[in-house]
């Protein structure tokens, strides 16, 4: 799936926990540093953001009007 | 290897668990006291035993969930934790116990010791709660519809508290207040501007987590706890300058906004993508549909007052919207946060050397199915109490009882896995590393 802001997206809006903790950590292992990636979600998630904050990955969430919160991820 | 869960900061699982185990132990005392007091207690909502009822349903269930609940998830839906939340735990729950059970022994005995001592347990056990969540919370900035709901649902929780101890120590020590208008004015703090922006926030997140529907649309979500405070706030001051049509149009427009939460819930309901529908959902099902029947008695006595001096009436409509309505919704959500809490703890405990047991393992659907379907019996009795109380009241105080027993013992019953899985593990974790 690819998305007007990266190629790297996981969709998890559908996924139950942990599944999209596992699918994110995944797919940022895959990328390059300084490759962008973005997770879908339809909510916040607090303790992946503390593991994105420890490993030293930026990140920025944007929420849509369907309520999806968009996390475009650093490596 | 994949980082853990980032749990480590999590509260260990007894500090919110004694909460969940100790909220249908009320329910049970509920369901004693409806089964002794017969059909006398339904004569009004005014009777002792009815706000002796009442007060361990909201408190000693529906409270204490919320705050267990809460001490729990702050961290997974908002990023905050609380400084110490064992000792937050060991201080709240005693506090909120004890404080409920002397108000409702204090309703039943009209003893102005135990209605104003429970008033002031309650008081300090609260203010210290939302001193510790509101600290935790306040610094974190609402980028999500559900930290803003958190953060006003407390706000309302201050308020109802607030309210409810003016009336108990009125009671008490013989204040003169108007309590009629306080009352209502106080039910709706807690049920609307508490319980439902709480119900709202939490439900952003459990509902597509857990359901697999789609999420909350951002603009209603995000407007909906602000609406609901505004419109208490409005309602509070119709009550202070002894304005009744502006507290009747702030009544018809906090019911309109819960029904129109619930029916945009059911809608997501209905586009869930999990194929089965389990014990969670039909908890909630329950509980949608009882509260917009509940919200229309609501919205008809906003509409027409005379509407709550027919026999039943508003009795119909507390047991719609608590019993039918908020016990559902918690029971629901026991059901699923009981055994995912249980199943996260022993993952993150078994380093990913030993597995977790799958969650229908730690609490199995069957055993949730059974108890709900005698949680709908005793519904279908308080109800039916409501309007033949000298036939249904007991044998509806019975099934409540055993449903809220019931429910303990299938909690009970996934803790006790809980502890066996745990012990097993530190066992073959001692023994050495795990053959894959």
């Amino acid at each position: 799936m690819s998305h007007p802001k990266t190629q790297h997206v996981v969709d998890a809006r559908y996924m139950e926990p942990p599944e999209p903790f596992v699918a994110t950590m995944e797919m940022l292992d895959t990328l390059a540093v300084g490759e962008r990636m973005l997770l879908l979600l339809f909510r916040e998630p607090h303790p992946l953001y503390k593991v994105l904050r420890q490993n030293g990955h930026a990140y920025e969430t944007e929420l849509q009007p369907d309520g999806t919160f968009e996390i475009l991820i650093t490596r | 290897m994949l980082p853990m869960l980032a749990f480590d900061n999590a509260p260990p699982f007894k500090a919110p668990l004694r909460f969940f185990l100790t909220a249908p132990l009320f329910g049970v005392l509920a369901g004693v006291l409806v089964l002794v007091e017969g059909g006398d207690l339904f004569a009004s909502r005014w009777t002792p035993g009815a706000l002796a009822v009442t007060h361990l349903i909201t408190i000693g269930f529906m409270l204490q969930v919320m705050l267990g609940a809460l001490i729990q998830i702050l961290p997974v839906v908002a990023g905050a934790s609380l400084a110490h939340p064992m000792r937050v735990a060991r201080n709240v729950h005693p506090g909120l116990s004890i404080g409920a059970l002397m108000l409702a022994a204090g309703f039943l005995s009209g003893s102005p010791a135990l209605l104003g001592g429970g008033a002031v347990v309650l008081g300090l056990t609260l203010v210290y709660f939302l001193t510790v969540s509101l600290a935790a919370l306040w610094p974190v900035p609402a980028t999500s519809p559900t930290i803003r709901g958190i953060k006003l649902a407390l706000l309302a929780l201050a308020g109802t508290a607030m309210l409810g101890i003016v009336m108990a120590l009125a009671l008490a020590l013989g204040w003169s207040v108007p309590l009629v208008a306080l009352a209502d004015l106080h039910a709706g703090w807690g049920l609307g501007g508490w319980s439902g922006v709480l119900l709202a926030a939490m439900a952003y997140v459990v509902v597509p987590m857990f359901q697999l529907t789609p999420g909350y649309p951002a603009r209603p979500s995000w407007w909906f706890p602000a609406f609901m405070l505004a419109a208490m706030l409005m309602w509070g001051l119709a009550v202070l300058i002894d304005w009744p049509l502006l507290g009747r149009l702030c009544l018809i427009l906090s019911a309109l906004a819960g029904i129109a939460f619930a029916g945009l819930t059911l809608r997501l309901q209905f586009k869930r993508r999990r194929a089965r529908p389990d014990a969670t959902y039909r908890y909630w099902q329950l509980g949608l549909t009882l509260s917009i029947f509940g919200l229309f008695f609501l919205l008809t006595v906003g509409f027409w007052p005379a509407a709550a001096e027919l026999a039943g009436w508003t009795l119909l409509f507390g047991i719609l919207l608590v019993a039918g309505g908020f016990i559902p919704f918690i029971a629901g959500m026991l059901y699923k946060i009981v055994p995912f809490l249980s199943w996260m703890h022993l993952q993150n405990l078994g380093q990913a050397r030993v597995p977790a047991p799958a969650m229908n393992k730690i609490l199995a659907e069957a055993a949730m199915h059974r108890q709900f379907l005698a949680y709908g019996v005793a519904l279908a009795l308080l109800l039916g109490a409501a309007i033949w109380p000298e036939w249904l009241a007991r044998p509806a105080g019975l099934a409540f009882t055993l449903a809220n027993g019931w429910l303990f013992w299938n909690l009970a019953g996934a803790t006790r896995r809980y502890r066996q899985h745990l012990a097993d593990i530190e066992l073959r974790l001692a023994a050495g590393p795990a053959t894959p």
